[in-house]
């Protein structure tokens, strides 16, 4: 009972959860911005730049509005990145799961809310008009990621389904063991429009570029984060951070999960057994998962922010709910009919 | 440990706000000039903040024309500590050219305390960076005397 | 939908970086760049033109009376100036030079202020014959050594300030002269001729067509129309 009990404090505050999300979600920012400066023409800052950044907020005196509700406004953060954490849980890395779950992608789709819902809800609490622009521009964004993203998790839910006979599957972790066994989803002709939609939800979701009319520094003084000093901005910076490993860690479990499959594979090829094969594993999994979120931060956030400009929220809007959507359709239309 | 390490960091993320007090654009740009892949001084962990409240130096151009002068106290009082002010170009240390004239409530050193002046009209991007790497070591001290 | 960059970006990330790495690699300032002002007081000879031209009021001079004669002080308030090089173009000794050095950091006021201080002697007493050794012998003292010492040589030494011309043309009043060239430059038509080393001052009367531009430009108002 006590071991189980310090083997989920564990889980919450080292491995999937705290320490790993502040690490390498951190780190992937820093990789980001790195390649953003380095496509376009600079040398860019150190890949340890948000860690300082975070670092340096902490020591920042924190000033809270007059018209401000203190409480809200110093809790909201918080809880915006307890649901960050919470939702890395659910997501497996490969074999392995913290908590599994019949339908866990449901949940993950609702804990997904959390953070835009903190942020909104931070934001209002400091009766700022930049934060009343920001917080509207935010809602659309979220509400235009959501069709496409609901309809991307119908998709594979469908296709994994039609696949292991239950009809739909709403278990990351039935999807991830699936794909183990047959092999990504990737590469199956009815999920390619379904993996290039979720590609284009990652920045809306994450908030970057183009999509980032919510927190348009330039034009609403970034928006909901006007009014906050500190700690509390670092917390939020933290979050966006943790949301780039979480939208990409997803990715590669709905998409990628085949090379899981691999990597055992290749470790009972070395004729390892036992504990130490398991670790091997374990360390492989997360090595491999760390750098296929580095391939797909590179490629869906960092080019994506390198070769546009921001959008106006109504060309969000449309946006996602034309051709993303759109995509997402034709994948579910396909696993539908079987391909 | 914690506390160095915030220290260590103070002196390696400065975000900038930049004021424009009435200023006539030349040190605008060229202040941008210092962020763009010429001079990128994001390499040294600089970077244009939104709002004054996420600023660590707050940079002034500008004579501060006296419909500016409350909008730059207020934003200066907004700006969290350990904050660095530095004045850029001619015009906030002493009016320069616009000196004398009714409009004119400068220098700004009259209502606040100016850490560094970058001195030019307008300073060239390598002096800008020296002054905000100044205004940095600055800040770091100002950390480091907290608490 | 076209991203025409995204050829471009993708090659700049396998390619150097376009960045002039200021602090680790010394940046020098173009050639003609107009930066930090260098003053050489031992060259001024105090005409007070460069404070008249200068369109930031950035300079600023100081009178200290002493024995050797008046110890001036000019400065330059570098935090009030556009560096618009107008004190350098208009210096007929080519005492102020605006130089390439644009690291002008302070965390004082003063520490942006360039000065320099000379002691410019006093004309020779309009009574007292001329004497070439009195003011070599004061030369050595001061550093002011280039300031005028006065009409010496073949002064025409009226008592009082000259008068008018009749005819309409300038006449120089030698007290007040420094022989800075200005109104042989500004003239129109040529007809000035001032030797510095000399100390002459020499109107061409055919040449002259009394226009007074001289007059006007004197910084010292030595021309008397």
């Amino acid at each position: 009972m006590i071991i189980d009990a310090l083997k989920y404090l564990a889980y919450v505050l080292v491995f999937p959860g705290f320490l790993f999300c502040f690490l390498t979600g951190l780190l992937l920012c820093g990789i980001d911005r790195k390649l953003v400066a380095r496509m376009q023409k600079r040398v860019g800052p150190p890949i340890l730049q948000p860690f300082y950044d975070f670092f340096k907020l902490c020591g920042k005196e924190t000033i809270v509005p007059a018209a401000a509700n203190r409480t809200v406004f110093l809790i909201a953060p918080l809880v915006g990145l307890a649901g960050l954490v919470v939702l890395q849980l659910f997501i497996p890395v490969f074999s392995f799961s913290a908590f599994s779950n019949v339908a866990d992608v449901i949940v993950i789709l609702y804990l997904l809310l959390i953070p835009a819902l903190s942020i909104i809800i931070g934001g209002a609490s400091t009766g700022s008009p930049y934060a009343g622009v920001g917080l509207s521009r935010e809602m659309v964004t979220v509400l235009s990621c959501e069709l496409p993203l609901v309809l991307v998790l119908l998709a594979v839910g469908k296709k994994v389904g039609a696949a292991t006979g239950t009809g739909l599957c709403f278990s990351l972790t039935e999807i991830v063991r699936y794909q183990m066994a047959n092999g990504s989803l990737l590469w199956r002709l009815s999920m390619i429009p379904a993996a290039v939609a979720f590609l284009l939800v990652i920045p809306g979701e994450t908030g970057s570029h183009p999509f980032d009319a919510a927190e348009a520094e330039t034009e609403i003084c970034e928006g909901m984060l006007a009014e906050y000093s500190g700690a509390p901005l670092g917390v939020y910076k933290l979050s966006h951070a943790v949301k780039l490993l979480t939208m990409t860690s997803l990715f590669v479990m709905l998409f990628l999960g085949g090379i899981g499959g691999r990597l055992e594979a290749l470790v009972y090829a070395l004729g390892l057994t036992g504990g130490a094969a398991g670790a091997l594993v374990m360390l492989l999994s997360v090595l491999v998962l760390f750098l296929l979120c580095v391939l797909l931060t590179a490629v869906a956030i960092s080019l994506v922010h390198a070769v546009t400009a921001r959008l106006k929220i109504e060309q969000i809007f449309k946006y996602y709910w034309t051709v993303v959507a759109a995509l997402a359709l034709l994948s579910l239309a396909l696993a539908w009919y079987g391909l | 440990m914690f506390k160095k390490l915030i220290e260590e960091s103070t002196g390696k993320s400065p975000w900038l706000f930049h004021i424009n007090a009435g200023s006539c654009n030349g040190c605008d740009i060229e202040l941008v000039s210092v962020l763009t892949p010429r001079y990128d001084a994001e390499r040294l962990g600089f970077k244009l903040a939104g709002s004054p409240r996420h600023a660590d130096i707050v940079v002034v151009t500008g004579p501060i024309t006296a419909q500016s002068l409350p909008r730059v106290l207020r934003s200066i009082e907004q700006v969290p500590e350990p904050r660095c002010i530095v004045t850029m170009g001619s015009c906030p240390q002493s009016g320069n050219v616009f000196r004398g004239s009714y409009s004119i409530c400068g220098p700004l050193s009259k209502y606040v305390h100016v850490d560094v002046d970058v001195a030019g009209c307008t300073p060239k991007p390598e002096a800008v960076i020296d002054g905000l790497a100044l205004a940095t070591k600055i800040l770091q001290e100002k950390r480091r005397a907290m608490k | 939908m076209d991203f025409p960059f995204v050829k471009e970006a993708i090659s700049q990330l396998f390619s150097k970086p376009s960045c002039a790495m200021y602090p680790a690699v010394e940046s020098i300032a173009a050639p003609r760049y107009r930066g930090r002002i260098a003053f050489d007081p031992t060259k001024c000879i105090n005409c007070g033109m460069c404070e008249r031209v200068c369109c930031g009021g950035a300079i600023t001079h100081t009178v200290e009376k002493t024995e050797e004669g008046d110890k001036i002080t000019r400065s330059f308030d570098l935090g009030c100036c556009t560096f618009c090089a107008h004190c350098m173009d208009f210096c007929s000794t080519k005492a102020i030079q605006l130089t390439q050095d644009y690291h002008m950091i302070a965390t004082k006021e003063e520490d942006l202020i360039v000065s320099g201080t000379f002691i410019k002697k006093p004309p020779v007493k309009k009574a007292v014959p001329p004497k070439p050794a009195a003011p070599a012998a004061a030369a050595a003292a001061p550093v002011g050594a280039a300031g005028p010492g006065g009409p010496q040589a073949e002064a025409p030494a009226p008592a009082a300030a000259p008068k008018p011309r009749e005819d309409g043309k300038p006449v120089q009043d030698p007290n007040k002269c420094v022989y800075c060239t200005i109104c042989a430059k500004k003239c129109p038509a040529g007809a000035l001729t001032v030797d510095r080393a000399a100390k002459t001052w020499t109107l061409d009367e055919d040449a002259c067509v009394a226009c007074g531009t001289c007059a006007g430009v004197c910084p010292k108002k030595a021309i008397i129309m």
